[in-house]
């Protein structure tokens, strides 16, 4: 077995509002693995991975990535240099409506590049190159000169994994990336999520609602409810009772097909 | 006590001072000296005031419902329906007798009178120089026209200048960039500025610059530039306050610096509306522009106070119109290209 690619100790975080989204989360990850993570709205999700990338500052506990704890970082170029191994996609897209598509991909590169050649939009050959292959790998190159705003959810969620590659990372958060998507477009983004995983080999931090999309696309699963982790494990052992106890008594397994 | 119990007792102090100093008017029916007495006279104020404030909170202990009271509950209390069996007559009797004394002090204070208005030969003088106005010199049209292009330009240049300080300063200014101890306190005293700045007319600043660099259109550039970065700044800063947050988390988390991601995800949002604020900008500087000159500013202002003096009202009726029709065109682009850009 390999050496794990993010370790996370006692991790908690108290929001400046006095809600404690997070309580003393501790969980290994290994290289390759596609983690989904579980549990209702307001259980942590989000602010699990935003503390991961430090879009969010956690109050306690530690990040071990790459060698150093994420956790403690102040120096804002550090945190950028975590930020660069760590893509991350949204709920929402998160893409600049009046770009086009190839600007937004190209984004992806800014991290890795200086600001005055990037705020003239002086991207290199090579950045070009890498932006189209991430378009073409999730099968939108065709539209790289369109602006996203003329683009439909799930076309601009593939823009927002194409970004999420161009960084070249370790590690894509996936933030609810098929929550607002219907059924079969939610499907052809979970399936480039996969391949992105098993091709490449990038290791995937899931947030998902639907328990059928956890047992078919993780390969293992986390669930949280009211910031504390409630359940770890393979997805095909959740059963009605772990349901049950994740979601609450009344709760009913929906299944996207 | 309550926020608004406070708020209750300022509104409804001040409407008591007001009353009790205008019953205090008409009784001692005082002298010029008097009133000149500036120092006594706030101390009646604030005597007044302060036991309109105890009168108010009182009143309102004892159920019986204040205008200040009416006022602000509403945003406190949306069903104050628990309230009905008050008192409801006392607000309005209040509200009644402070409009019906403000109008009369109005009155009494400008010294407006109908026998004035109607007055034969006042009202003989207003239409001769109506008939004048209306029968428009134009002899000096081409002079007319060409300082009214010298008072567009500058309305133009003091916009256009005024671009890229504002835009550098808006960002400054916004409470959503400016996080963290240092930034805030620079963005408390940025905004504190611009409040200060543009509580100041343009044509303030005028008087100011025609001491300063002399009279003529510099002077008047000046002015409506330092007047545009204070506006223009703190309208381009709540556009910024007001953009989506979700492209700044998309472009952060690519490990872009703060540069960049105001660059990448926040100029795209902000253009649009600072093109089309800079175009109301522009259209707001020319008729400012008109009194700016009145004070020594240059441009068509200038010639409009000249023939003033003179009493020259047929030329004045040509600038006149010169004036009326470049604000309506301006205002008709300016309406359509916001539109346009929206």
């Amino acid at each position: 077995m390999s050496e794990n690619i993010l370790t996370i100790e006692n991790l908690s975080k108290t929001y400046p509002n006095g809600i404690q989204a997070l309580k003393n989360i501790s969980f290994k990850v290994r290289p390759k693995e596609f983690i989904g993570i579980i549990g209702l709205s307001g259980s942590g999700k989000s602010t699990l991975l935003r503390c991961l990338n430090r879009i969010h500052q956690p109050t306690q506990g530690k990040i071990i990535f790459a060698g150093q704890d994420v956790a403690q970082i102040q120096n804002s170029n550090e945190i950028r240099k975590v930020r660069k191994e760590m893509g991350m996609i949204f709920q929402q897209f998160n893409l600049i409506p009046r770009h086009t598509v190839l600007l937004n991909v190209l984004t992806g590169r800014l991290g890795q590049m200086s600001t005055l050649k990037s705020i003239l939009h002086m991207f290199s050959d090579e950045d070009k190159e890498k932006a189209l292959s991430c378009l073409r790998l999730v099968g939108i190159s065709e539209k790289a000169s369109l602006r996203v705003d003329q683009l439909s959810g799930g076309q601009q969620q593939r823009v927002a994994i194409a970004r999420a590659l161009a960084q070249e990372p370790q590690i894509l958060l996936a933030d609810e990336p098929v929550a607002s998507l219907d059924p079969a477009t939610c499907h052809l983004v979970m399936d480039y999520l996969k391949k992105i995983n098993q091709e490449l080999g990038i290791t995937i931090l899931c947030n998902l609602h639907f328990l059928s999309l956890v047992r078919q696309y993780t390969t293992r699963v986390i669930a949280l409810k009211a910031g504390e982790i409630v359940y770890e494990g393979s997805p095909s052992e959740i059963n009605e009772a772990w349901f049950k106890k994740i979601y609450g008594e009344k709760a009913q397994d929906i299944h996207v097909n | 006590m309550k926020a608004w119990t406070i708020r209750t007792s300022v509104f409804d102090a001040s409407t008591f001072t007001f009353l009790s100093f205008f019953m205090l008017y008409l009784l001692v029916q005082p002298t010029d000296e008097d009133l000149l007495n500036l120092s006594r006279n706030a101390l009646i104020s604030l005597a007044f005031f302060i036991s309109g404030a105890v009168l108010s909170f009182f009143l309102n202990k004892n159920k019986i419902k204040t205008l200040g009271e009416r006022i602000f509950e509403l945003s406190y209390q949306e069903n104050s329906s628990v309230n009905e069996n008050r008192c409801s007559c006392f607000w309005k009797w209040q509200m009644a007798l402070t409009l019906f004394c403000a109008l009369v002090a109005g009155i009494l204070i400008t010294e407006l009178s109908l026998r004035d208005i109607l007055d034969q030969d006042g009202f003989n003088g207003a239409m001769r120089i109506f008939n004048e106005l209306f029968h428009p010199n134009f002899e000096v049209l081409p002079r007319a026209v060409l300082r009214m292009i010298e008072t567009i330009f500058m309305s133009f240049l003091a916009t256009a200048f005024v671009i890229p300080f504002a835009f550098v300063l808006s960002f400054l200014a916004a409470k959503n960039i400016m996080k963290g101890p240092l930034a805030f306190g620079i963005y408390i005293l940025l905004r504190t500025i611009l409040n200060f700045v543009r509580s100041i007319e343009a044509f303030m600043w005028a008087i100011i610059f025609s001491v300063w660099v002399g009279i003529g259109p510099s002077a008047g550039l000046l002015a409506l530039m330092v007047h545009s970065i204070a506006s223009l700044g703190k309208q381009y800063s709540e556009i910024v306050e007001g953009v989506n947050e979700a492209p700044i988390e998309g472009v952060q988390s690519s490990g872009a610096n703060q540069l960049q991601t105001i660059w990448f995800a926040i100029v795209p949002q902000i253009i649009l509306p600072y093109i089309s604020f800079t175009v109301y900008r522009w259209d707001i500087n020319v008729r400012m522009a008109t009194i700016v000159g009145f004070v020594g500013g240059g441009g068509i202002g200038k010639l409009l106070i000249a023939y003033q003096g003179q009493a020259l009202w047929k030329e004045v009726g040509c600038i006149f119109l010169v004036i009326a029709v470049v604000v309506w065109i301006l205002d008709q682009v300016s309406a359509y290209l916001r539109e346009a850009l929206k």
